[in-house]
């Protein structure tokens, strides 16, 4: 089971929720040990571009591996994909360190989930399989224009403020935002065909 | 609840990239309690934070991390419940998410002939303000432009202004290139909650008197 063909999407995400499954159901190591292998290195390269030294940026993706671990049973795959809840909890992770840094005194990281805590009435693509959404998600990146792709990755790492992403990519700053608007509004009715 | 306004895509976009202030925050949040279809956009752009989080290439984790981490999980407790709100700050308005009640509540305070502002406190420092405000019926609004932005939720009763008519779940983003003469159209008040960065600047004679009373 574990060694499904690495370059096959589909069977890549159905693993990794198999994974934390097996992490949430059994407590199996050996599950866990691939969420790290794949996972904790792209969240610190992920930390790292959005700011963080090479130690906090480590220490916070193997936070977010431990919150895997025990959060796991919490992860639904009917309602979110595998890599979606993975960066879900890294964003989160993210918001609060930069809030310690800042020395916001009360934040915690449940204080950060509880913001993004949707009271979830029914969604529009409620009958839809999160697989689906996935793989409808992968086709709308991958129809995207690299020059846009470029800019909708960048928009991820937190402060890559718009006028960074013009620095690192050279163009200016409107173009930057039209961009991103080009690119979400072309997502968003790639996207929109679930609603 | 019908929405006919919504957030710009990017902006749903950045709220789950999680790269917008707390304030910005606040009121896409807002928006997202009255409005399925946003929701799904914005669980969307998580897929699509998702696969960019898989396509990133890896950095090397420092040596014995792995171990380090294994010998955690042997002292973790399992979360069995999703966190759960604390503090009823606000459960007065209806319409706001969740999580605001356990921020500081503060009471409705008047601020104009009919206009009445209650402030939100976030827990950290922010460039964008959040309040809320309360219009009666037939209020018109001073006329103003904006130095920052404007983000407004409505959360009962109704406005129109030269864009539209906006109504309960419906989102306007002012900037300062909008000359905002806005009329409360509704039979009962109006309840919004305002997201601002940068000042109002309010036209007119009546609107200097008042600057300083309505400056937060």
């Amino acid at each position: 089971m574990l060694n499904e063909t690495p370059d096959n999407e589909t069977s890549d995400a159905a693993r990794w929720a198999r994974l934390i499954e097996a992490v949430a159901i059994r407590r199996d190591r050996e599950a866990f040990a691939a969420l790290f292998r794949h996972f904790a290195p792209r969240i610190k390269t992920l930390m790292q571009r959005s700011g963080a030294s090479e130690q906090l940026a480590d220490e916070l993706a193997q936070e977010a591996l431990f919150l895997v671990w025990s959060k796991a049973s919490l992860f639904d795959p009917k309602s979110a994909g595998a890599a979606a809840w993975i960066f879900t909890i890294a964003r989160n992770l993210r918001i609060d360190a930069l809030r310690r840094q800042k020395r916001i005194p009360a934040s915690d990281t449940s204080e950060t989930e509880l913001e993004f805590q949707r009271d979830e009435g029914p969604l529009p693509d409620a009958g839809v399989a999160t697989s689906q959404i996935e793989a409808r998600v992968r086709d709308a990146l991958s129809l995207l224009p690299d020059e846009q792709m470029r800019v909708v990755e960048l928009s991820f790492f937190h402060e890559t403020a718009h006028a960074e992403i013009a620095r690192a990519l050279d163009i200016p700053l409107g173009t930057v935002k039209s961009r991103l608007r080009l690119a979400m509004a072309r997502l968003r009715n790639l996207l929109d065909d679930f609603s | 609840m019908t929405v006919h306004h919504h957030p710009p895509d990017e902006l749903l976009g950045a709220f789950a990239a999680g790269t917008i202030d707390l304030g910005q925050h606040v009121a896409i949040a807002t928006h997202l309690v009255g409005c399925a279809k946003c929701r799904g956009a914005v669980r969307a752009m998580e897929h699509v934070g998702g696969a960019v989080l898989a396509a990133l290439p890896p950095s090397a984790m420092s040596d014995g991390s792995f171990e380090a981490l294994q010998r955690r999980l042997d002292e973790a407790s399992e979360t069995s419940a999703p966190v759960q709100r604390r503090g009823r700050a606000f459960s007065d308005v209806p319409g706001l998410p969740e999580f605001l009640g356990s921020y500081p509540d503060s009471s409705w305070r008047w601020i104009a002939p009919k206009v009445h502002l209650r402030p939100i406190r976030l827990p950290e420092p922010s460039a964008t303000r959040v309040f809320l405000l309360k219009s009666s019926p037939g209020t018109r609004m001073i006329e103003h432009t904006h130095t920052g932005f404007e983000m407004t939720c409505v959360l009962s009763g109704s406005f129109v202004h030269a864009g539209g008519q906006f109504g309960p779940g419906d989102f306007d983003l002012g900037d300062g290139s909008v000359d905002h003469d806005i009329r409360i159209d509704s039979v009962d008040d109006c309840i919004c909650l305002v997201a601002m960065q940068g000042d109002l600047k309010l036209n007119g004679v009546l609107g200097r008197l008042l600057q300083p009373l309505i400056r937060m």
